[in-house]
């Protein structure tokens, strides 16, 4: 069938939710989808906090890195997937590195800006009410970058969750975005439209559990208000 | 009031010159050129002149904020090198931490300091009822309104215990009645808390109603043009006899020097 109707999808989207597609149920694919973004994002999140507020904080390091990050920059995190192939198989660690580099830059470069634009009246004022070094980086300079940084955040998580479908649609024998490939390779129009479903679900979800973050650690923002 | 109390405030021959790398030449912007300032424990000194004409710089070199080009700067007997707790700035436009609340600022020294957290709330909480915030603890800078702001401003630098406090014209930046508002309680709160006190303003009205003494500054490159000691009895009252009198004679010497 060429465009399914969406009753149909429907009842195959729920058929799914627990019967299996391959190996697993349409629950399982999306929650192994979801455990490849929170492991690739989660270290990208990590890494690139730090790398970017170190590289905002620090003239040297900012020196050091910042050619290397230059390049790195503009290729998009799917490009890398060729070369995560040959270096690390087809196995998880693959996923993961392209996941990672499709949110680790703008999560490095918002982190940077966010640390780079504290007010330096705010970090006077916080030197003559007698706080040192330390604790105007831990009071001034990164609550300051905080909304900068979760900016960086959303954009890269919803480029993750890109990155993961793409890398399974590649190699993989699980997830979401095995599913509509699977739709593909076996003419079946309507389990991609349940892939596709089930991505936008999820997509929708991370976003929304996002905003809701930020609402509460910028609360102090007249946007998080 | 001249020749009373310690000297809080020893600063002589202080010049500062800016440069700004320009693209054809570099540009040299003198500023301040020998400045020299006494103010004794407890004095109210207003540091008046023109808009753009280096207060800010002044109160910020006093404050440690920034260099000085030569002079000698001693605050509380100890040569100024860089900024200290035993000074306290409130500024032009409110420099508070938007990410805490109000409580949180006023506490920022205290806490930064390590005080125990009873004990900084006792603190914090007393300088908020001073300024007239109760009620505000909890707030977001945010959702205050300019003058509130500036109370908190005004309660933060309180509550940090300093020697000095620098006023960088705190109410520049709000309307004529919530200004006289907030004059009429910085002088409460100055009879109140007996402290060292330089305030910058471009206002003559908010000089000659708040200090002990006026520092009448000139244009660029700044240094002092006359001194006014203010015996006016407080509180006082921008009709009276007095107040317009020197109003007159500090107005006339700023025409006459062609300020």
């Amino acid at each position: 069938m060429f465009f399914p109707n969406p009753i149909e999808v429907l009842t195959y989207f729920v058929h799914t939710l627990t019967h299996k597609i391959g190996k697993y149920n349409l629950t399982m694919h999306t929650l192994f989808s979801l455990k490849r973004v929170a492991v690739g994002f989660g270290l990208s999140s990590l890494s690139g906090i730090i790398l970017g507020v170190a590289m905002g904080y620090s003239k040297t390091i900012n020196a050091i890195v910042r050619p290397l990050f230059n390049i790195i920059r503009p290729i998009p995190g799917l490009a890398w997937i060729p070369l995560a192939i040959l270096w690390f198989g087809i196995g998880e660690t693959t996923k993961y590195f392209i996941i990672f580099m499709g949110g680790f830059a703008n999560i490095v470069l918002n982190s940077y800006d966010g640390t780079v634009k504290v007010n330096p009246v705010l970090e006077g004022a916080a030197r003559l009410l007698g706080a040192n070094d330390v604790q105007v980086f831990f009071h001034v300079i990164l609550p300051s970058a905080t909304t900068y940084i979760f900016a960086g955040l959303q954009v890269s998580l919803s480029t993750s969750w890109m990155a993961v479908l793409a890398a399974e649609m590649i190699s993989s024998y699980e997830g979401a975005g095995w599913i509509i490939n699977m739709g593909m390779q076996t003419g079946d129009t309507t389990l991609i439209l349940v892939g596709m479903v089930a991505i936008a679900i999820v997509g929708f979800l991370l976003a929304n559990i996002m905003r809701i973050l930020e609402r509460g650690l910028c609360s102090w923002t007249i946007r998080g208000r | 009031m001249d020749n009373q109390g310690k000297i809080k405030i020893q600063c002589g021959h202080l010049h500062k010159t800016f440069h700004a790398k320009n693209r054809k030449q570099d540009e040299v912007n003198e500023v301040i050129r020998d400045f020299n300032l006494q103010v004794r424990e407890n004095e109210f000194v207003v540091l008046f002149g023109p808009g753009q004409c280096g207060k800010t710089t002044i109160l910020n070199i006093l404050a440690g904020l920034e260099e000085k080009n030569s002079g000698t700067v001693v605050v509380n007997d100890i040569e100024v090198t860089g900024p200290r707790q035993d000074r306290g700035m409130v500024y032009q436009t409110t420099a508070l931490f938007p990410w805490l609340k109000v409580i949180d600022n006023v506490a920022f020294g205290p806490k930064m300091q390590g005080m125990k957290h009873s004990d900084w709330k006792k603190k914090a909480q007393y300088y908020i009822d001073l300024v007239g915030l109760t009620g505000f603890e909890k707030t977001y800078p945010v959702k205050l309104s300019g003058g509130m702001q500036q109370r908190v401003g005004i309660a933060r630098a309180y509550c940090n215990d300093p020697e000095v406090i620098f006023m960088d014209e705190p109410f520049g930046h709000l309307d004529a009645q919530t200004r006289y508002l907030m004059e009429e309680e910085i002088e409460k709160i100055c009879n109140g808390e007996k402290r060292t006190v330089v305030f910058v303003t471009n206002n003559i009205e908010e000089a000659i109603y708040l200090a002990d003494r006026i520092v009448l500054l000139t244009n660029t490159p700044t240094h002092v043009d006359k001194e006014y000691v203010v015996d006016i009895p407080r509180p006082r009252d921008y009709t009276s006899p007095g107040f317009l009198a020197l109003r007159e004679e500090i107005t006339a010497r700023i025409d006459t020097t062609n300020l």
